[in-house]
């Protein structure tokens, strides 16, 4: 269709308003299925399911009995923060273990290297420290390949622990030889065990970050009587005048007050960070049950519109069934008249049919939170092709073909929205195109990198007045009805719904007897996919 | 002429099926579920099953007893299956041709119902004619 340039053609935007479902933040790499798939597998599995945990309609009601069995329940939340880490979180907690420790090897390697200076030491009044910071880093470096080998090899959930928990254990031991050659109680090296209290009590339950508490409590006091109480070993420092000289009971006293602080003050930590840490993991625990509920209640409610369909079109296919044997003479022959009434009712099965499925359609998408399914990447190639090739049927019946100009872009969003978008503005443009008409589909990046999509016809078109009623449910123009009288009026309304939860613009362009243009505007790629 | 075994809970539409069927000359058996039918089956294999999915008992019976067929069965595993359904085909909600597959889905041609007379008289000249393909 070529415009007329005396008569400008009306347009019409459908702008998502503020206060409309935008997609959420959330992104879809991780969420794995998506929600027609999750339908599908269900049926898949269906008799897996029976075999092994009953019929697929129980998942939902084991989880409503979980839920109602636990709510405000104290035993969950002290269960919860005992529970663990998934495997890949634990994978990567160790993987960042052993990248904090290279730098810890690296500061011990470098004060080591700052003793062989001549003089460097003396300058701050400074002991040599020899070559213990060498033999801890080397130690260090030495387990430290050792964990990232057995991170990379032993991978189940027992073995990750077994790995984390002989990081733990090493490092205490390390820690406790540089404390005892720093000065244990001569500088605040020993509050450097608060690192592996709190690492502990972010990483593990409150039992297991307990134990660390203690370990490292009895390595600190192993070292202090070590060193002060039986003095097997002689006291140290990183200072040149602490040396190894006989403490009066005054200054072994403040020694003992300074022990038994740090240790009041390690447990106090311990304490308020695995409260604080159980707090957060209960929370977690909580939002990871809240999401499987929804996620339990979408696919619930796929199976059931599924089944709602099913039900609903199946005795319209008996009507239809039945009314084509008194069509086609199976019964005996039936007069002109009577089969007019019959072609009447099989017309209508066939409408009403149609019209139940966009009902649902509408019903579902109406009700549904876009923020609770998982969504996806598409390239608009695949699947605008696919969407053609739904009403590639209808065009050849009328005649009609399809000029394409589509340039591969990317959609985030549930792929059941999209089709059902592009599918019902591409049956509208063929339908109401006219005979051996032709529908043009463009695809393209706009300015921002936004993909744009256009779908013209040239077809019947759209009065000025009555554009902005067409998004409308159940609202069909007069020229409509008259060219084709088997729409609901629910397409466009559909893609009214779907435009709004993906925050997409769109602008309909119309002049009566000449075609109406689609143009649909998506959210930049980093808008539309939340990042 | 052919054996065709109808299966399907909807008697109605099971009538009319079998009527159009006769018409043409097959001799055709009615059952309205899937246990009866594959007795019926074991007892005198048809030279083609019209399968409907959702049956009161099991919404997948339909499908179990495609499965059947081609697994556990050697004397059924070659007849071909008409899948029939209510199911929305072309609606990416429900299943169609497309999903037809030796593991889950393994009968050899899919209709959608409500379905014209001529294109199911059609599908089944053609199953009639080539047997089974898939599964």
């Amino acid at each position: 269709m070529e415009p007329d340039n005396r008569t400008k053609p009306a347009v019409y935007e459908l702008s998502p308003a503020q206060h409309l479902k935008k997609p959420s933040s959330r992104s879809s790499d991780d969420t794995p299925g998506e929600f027609v798939e999750g339908v599908l597998r269900k049926y898949r599995q269906a008799r897996l399911t029976a075999e092994s945990q009953g019929p697929p309609s129980n998942s939902i009601d084991r989880g409503q009995h979980r839920e109602a069995s636990h709510p405000g329940d104290a035993r969950v939340t002290v269960e919860d923060s005992e529970k663990g880490f998934s495997e890949s979180l634990l994978v990567h907690n160790v993987s960042w273990f052993c990248q904090f420790r290279w730098l810890v090897i690296a500061v011990l390697g470098l004060y080591g290297a700052a003793g062989l200076i001549p003089g460097l030491m003396d300058y701050f009044s400074m002991r040599r420290p020899g070559i213990w910071p060498f033999v801890t880093s080397a130690v260090l470096v030495g387990s430290n390949l050792i964990y990232l080998y057995l991170a990379r090899t032993r991978t189940t959930g027992r073995q990750i622990m077994f790995n984390l928990w002989g990081q733990i254990s090493v490092d205490l031991v390390i820690l406790t030889v540089v404390v005892y050659f720093v000065g244990s109680l001569e500088t605040n090296i020993a509050f450097t065990y608060l690192f592996h209290i709190v690492l502990s009590c972010v990483f593990f339950s409150g039992r297991q970050s307990l134990i660390v508490t203690i370990m490292a409590i009895g390595m600190f006091a192993a070292c202090i009587m070590a060193e002060y109480v039986l003095r097997i070993l002689p006291s140290m420092s990183v200072f040149a005048e602490s040396g190894d000289v006989e403490y009066s009971s005054g200054v072994l006293m403040k020694l003992a007050f300074n022990f038994f602080l740090a240790i009041g003050i390690w447990l106090v930590v311990w304490y308020l960070a695995s409260h604080l840490s159980s707090m957060v993991r209960h929370r977690d625990y909580e939002l990871a049950e809240t999401n499987r509920r929804v996620v339990a209640a979408c696919e619930e409610r796929s199976r059931h519109m599924l089944t709602t369909t099913h039900q609903l079109k199946a005795p319209f296919a008996a009507i239809y069934s039945n009314a084509q044997l008194l069509l086609q003479g199976y019964c005996g022959e039936i007069p002109d008249e009577a089969l007019q009434v019959i072609k009447r009712i099989l017309l209508r099965c066939r409408r009403l049919t149609a019209e139940i499925q966009e009902m649902l359609q509408l019903a579902n998408l109406s009700s549904m939170s876009l923020e609770s399914l998982p969504r996806i990447r598409m390239v608009s190639t695949e699947l605008l092709e696919w969407c053609i090739s739904q009403v590639d049927c209808i065009a050849q019946e009328h005649g009609i073909v399809f000029k394409m100009d589509i340039r591969p872009v990317t959609l985030v969003g549930v792929e059941d929205h999209f089709k059902m978008l592009f599918v019902n503005l591409l049956s509208n443009a063929v339908i109401y195109s006219q005979r051996n008409g032709q529908v043009r589909i463009s695809c393209k990046p706009g300015p921002n990198l936004e993909p744009v999509i256009t779908i013209t016809d040239n077809g019947i078109g759209i009065p000025a007045d009555k554009l902005p009623r067409i998004f409308e449910e159940h609202y069909r123009t007069k020229e409509a009805v008259q060219h084709n009288k088997e729409s609901s009026g629910l397409g466009l309304a559909i893609v009214k719904n779907v435009a709004e939860m993906y925050g997409i613009r769109i602008r309909v362009e119309s002049r009566p007897g000449f075609g109406t243009k689609f143009e649909l505007k998506f959210p930049a790629q980093d808008e539309s996919s939340g990042k | 002429m052919a054996y065709v075994l109808i299966v399907d809970d909807d008697e109605d539409f099971a009538q009319t099926t079998a009527t159009v069927l006769r018409k043409e000359g097959h001799e055709v058996q009615i059952e309205l579920d899937t246990q009866d039918a594959a007795e019926s089956m074991e007892n005198k294999p048809p030279d083609l099953v019209v399968l409907d999915v959702m049956f009161p008992e099991d919404a997948s019976a339909g499908f179990e007893l495609a499965r059947f067929m081609r697994n556990e069965s050697e004397q059924l595993k070659e007849i071909p299956i008409l899948m029939l359904t209510a199911i929305n085909a072309k609606f990416p909600l429900g299943f169609g041709p497309k999903d037809i597959n030796s593991e889950w889905l393994p009968v050899t041609d899919f209709l959608e119902k409500p379905v014209d007379f001529d294109v199911l008289l059609d599908k089944v000249s053609k199953l009639l004619g080539e047997g089974s393909t898939t599964g």
